[in-house]
């Protein structure tokens, strides 16, 4: 029997600077920022006040649904709504069992519960409402998925903190590898938070300023929010029924540092491990891989490691190929980054145009890779990797393919 | 195409019956239940209370991390000494996966408690780690030097069970030579304040589920590599299945007939027909809405008379994905205690329409 494959049939985004995909991929190319000031919180205490938030959400539902659910959820469920769309998927005529959902997820509802923490702390339990509660676990996006669709095959929910999207996407291609599943929405949604925010204020690991990715002037990252979701069909299948087929899906890495709860292993041994994992199950080359989407948070940790460890996996090839970092215009957009990168990744290889690393400046000799500053290129792109490194060292690379 | 049936060569559990898996089961014999009254909260709670985590990791070590993490790092010493697995020049082929439903809860109520009341400036650098939900995979690698995959699935009750499917997707493609699998969970007091008030949690005089908290792991190998190594085997992991349902994220609902249907779709994942079933781990945890829709798809499966024995543990253990962990590790040291039992049905029907089934096999 041949080998189950997955490619990405459809693909959905709602992002800082696109309300859907064709938008986010055009601020892309132009290397438009989405990053501004907070207007989600009070946010005059902190260290920052930039996030890249998203300024306006989808609307269109009806109030007694919108009030139970969280801005993840909205964002995910548009994404979902463009991706199925451009799959061309005839829903009705789909077997609703082979379908699953795997997304990344993290923050999810905890604008909501921190609202219901924050009446509960200064206004005392009469004046909280506990239903707020009810949006934060993280797997309530993917349940809403499936609810909306009907969809009633196996569904899961990483929770990897930086790298959980990425993961999702190794998670949702191992269902249609082993036959669980023909078809699998992918991806992740992600919002902002006081706490997430808070929490890296408290590490001082936010740039005052807005990111900028491998530049020696780097301070840190700007929070970011996106949707990015990605239908994965088996190949063979999508064929038949004639599906515009983006990309394929061509394996993936996960590894653990084991070296530091928020500081990235220093020599890239580690990330090179995620990435030599990845070109394993992908049956891939050094000299196969054409462009990486980077981590590239803009910490003065990640950046230089993640060089180091692009260029002990890939050589020589590390200096040939363009890596860049799109958190420069849509922050680091947490447990949905993975996702949202992917599918930059999905169009840079479509379309033959990288994105750049906006922001960009000043040379630092620990980043001296080529990262497409500033401005994007015409590339042609046939494989192309996006790295994902994440609090608790859980690293995951996926690799993705011209079909 | 089918997936790997790896073995199980170690088990851990830290439940609030017990520090270890044999205290765990002599408590659950002795019908005691870990559901209590706690001050200042009409809803009961499944706690562990007062913890060590010596001599497994010393006491100023275990400063740094939050109680779930605690108990993972414990878990995971346990079931790697019990499966004799020696990490030493294989951590990068060990790996961890974790299903959670609490995981990072107190930190992350702690650190929202000074963002609000004090200022964002006096949230401390040291929560902040702690917080997401992969903290106890993580803190655990850390610890214990595990470089293998490192992942951590949230699903409501079910978790710990999906992470056992993951875990043998892993295995099938070779990305890990053995996983620690399982799930952590610390109860907290703001969780627990939000669902008694939204009375789905159990008084005195209304029925509903206990929230509860522990680590429980299974060591999972590929069989051929563990009968190599001379490991001890407890059981087989033979089936998975998943079922869904459209429903809310957090409403409890279930027919009969999708419950059959996650049971039986285990069965024939493991080749195995009702009759080879010999223990069944109830899901039931005490809420009417997915209890009744079990009672009645157990009926339909196995009969009036079934020679399968319920266990029905989550009355004395409490309810998270920690619980159905345990219940794993429990089936796991059943089934090699009695193998004339043959099979065993670990069932997770949870909230949002997430239902799952895992079936392991003696040896």
């Amino acid at each position: 029997m041949s080998e189950r494959r997955a490619v990405v049939t459809g693909l959905g985004a709602v992002t800082s600077i696109g309300r859907n995909l064709e938008e986010t991929w055009e601020g892309l190319v132009a290397g438009r920022s989405g990053i501004g000031p907070i207007t989600l919180f009070d946010a005059s205490g902190y260290r920052t006040q930039l996030a890249a938030e998203i300024r306006e959400l989808p609307g269109g539902y009806e109030p007694a649904l919108r009030r139970r659910l969280s801005r993840s959820d909205v964002i995910g469920l548009e994404a979902t709504a463009e991706a199925l769309r451009d799959a061309g998927l005839d829903l009705d005529r789909e077997d609703p069992t082979r379908i699953g959902v795997v997304l990344g997820g993290g923050v999810s509802g905890l604008l909501d519960s921190e609202n219901y923490l924050e009446a509960l702390l200064t206004k005392g339990p009469g004046s909280a409402r506990p239903t707020q509660v009810l949006n934060h676990p993280p797997d309530n996006t993917t349940v809403r998925i499936a609810e909306r669709y009907g969809f009633l095959g196996p569904r899961s929910t990483i929770t990897t903190a930086c790298s959980s999207s990425a993961t999702s996407l190794g998670y949702a291609s191992d269902l249609i590898r082993h036959g669980l599943c023909d078809l699998v929405v992918t991806g992740g949604a992600d919002s902002f938070a006081r706490l997430t925010h808070g929490g890296f204020n408290a590490l001082r690991a936010v740039d005052p300023e807005p990111c900028r990715p491998f530049d020696r002037r780097r301070k840190g990252l700007t929070i970011g929010e996106a949707a990015g979701i990605l239908i994965f069909e088996e190949e063979e299948r999508a064929r038949r029924r004639g599906a515009h087929i983006h990309a394929r899906f061509l394996g993936y890495g996960i590894t653990g540092d084991a070296h530091h709860m928020t500081q990235p292993e220093p020599t890239g041994e580690a990330g090179a491990r995620t990435l030599a994992a990845c070109l394993k199950d992908a049956k891939l080359n050094a000299g196969d891989v054409d462009y990486v989407n980077a981590h590239g948070t803009a910490t003065q940790q990640n950046d230089s490691a993640e060089t180091y460890a692009v260029k002990r996996a890939l050589g020589e090839r590390a200096r040939e190929i363009p890596m860049s970092s799109i958190k420069s215009m849509l922050g680091h957009c947490l447990c949905s980054a993975g996702a949202i990168e992917a599918v930059a990744t999905v169009l840079t290889i479509e379309r033959s145009v990288v994105p750049p690393t906006i922001r960009w400046g000043e040379r630092d000799p620990e980043c001296d890779l080529d990262i497409v500053p500033n401005v994007a290129r015409d590339s042609r792109v046939r494989v192309a990797l996006s790295n994902s490194f994440a609090f608790g060292g859980n690293s995951t690379v996926v690799a993705f393919g011209a079909f | 195409m089918s997936l790997m049936r790896p073995v199980v060569t170690g088990v851990a559990a830290i439940t609030p019956l017990g520090r270890g898996l044999a205290a765990t089961r002599a408590a659950i014999a002795a019908g005691h239940s870990a559901c209590a009254h706690i001050p200042g909260h009409a809803a009961l709670a499944a706690r562990i209370g007062p913890f060590t985590t010596e001599p497994e990791m010393p006491k100023s070590k275990a400063r740094r991390l939050d109680l779930g993490s605690q108990y993972t790092v414990v878990a995971a010493r346990q079931c790697l000494a019990d499966a004799g697995w020696d990490l030493a020049g294989r951590e990068e082929r060990t790996g961890i996966l974790l299903g959670t439903g609490s995981g990072g809860a107190g930190p992350l109520t702690e650190l929202e408690r000074q963002i609000v009341l004090e200022s964002p400036e006096a949230a401390s650098p040291f929560l902040f780690p702690n917080t997401v939900a992969n903290a106890p995979a993580s803190q655990a690698a850390l610890e214990l030097r595990i470089k293998g995959p490192n992942v951590t699935l949230i699903q409501k009750d079910p978790a710990g069970l999906n992470a056992v499917l993951y875990a043998r997707m892993l295995l099938t493609d070779g990305r890990a030579d053995a996983l620690l699998v399982g799930a952590a969970d610390e109860w907290n007091a703001v969780y627990h304040a939000a669902y008694e008030r939204l009375h789905v949690l159990r008084t005195e005089s209304h029925p509903g589920f206990v929230l509860s908290e522990g680590a429980s792991l299974l060591l999972l190998e590929p069989e051929e590599s563990a009968r190599a190594r001379g490991a001890a085997i407890y059981a087989r992991v033979s089936g998975t299945s998943f079922v869904g349902r459209s429903i809310a994220p957090y409403r409890r609902a279930a027919e009969p007939a999708d419950l059959v249907a996650t049971m039986r779709a285990a069965l024939a994942d493991a080749g195995l027909s009702e009759t080879d079933i010999g223990l069944v781990h109830l899901s039931a945890n005490g809420s009417p809405k997915t209890d009744e829709p079990e009672a009645e798809a157990l009926r339909q499966v196995f009969g009036d008379s079934p020679r399968a024995r319920y266990a029905r543990v989550k009355d004395l253990l409490g309810e998270n994905p920690s619980s159905g962990a345990a219940q794993l590790a429990l089936a796991a040291a059943d089934l090699r205690d009695e193998p004339a039992l043959g099979a065993a049905l670990v069932n997770g029907f949870g909230a949002g329409g997430n239902f799952m089934s895992v079936v392991l096999t003696a040896v």
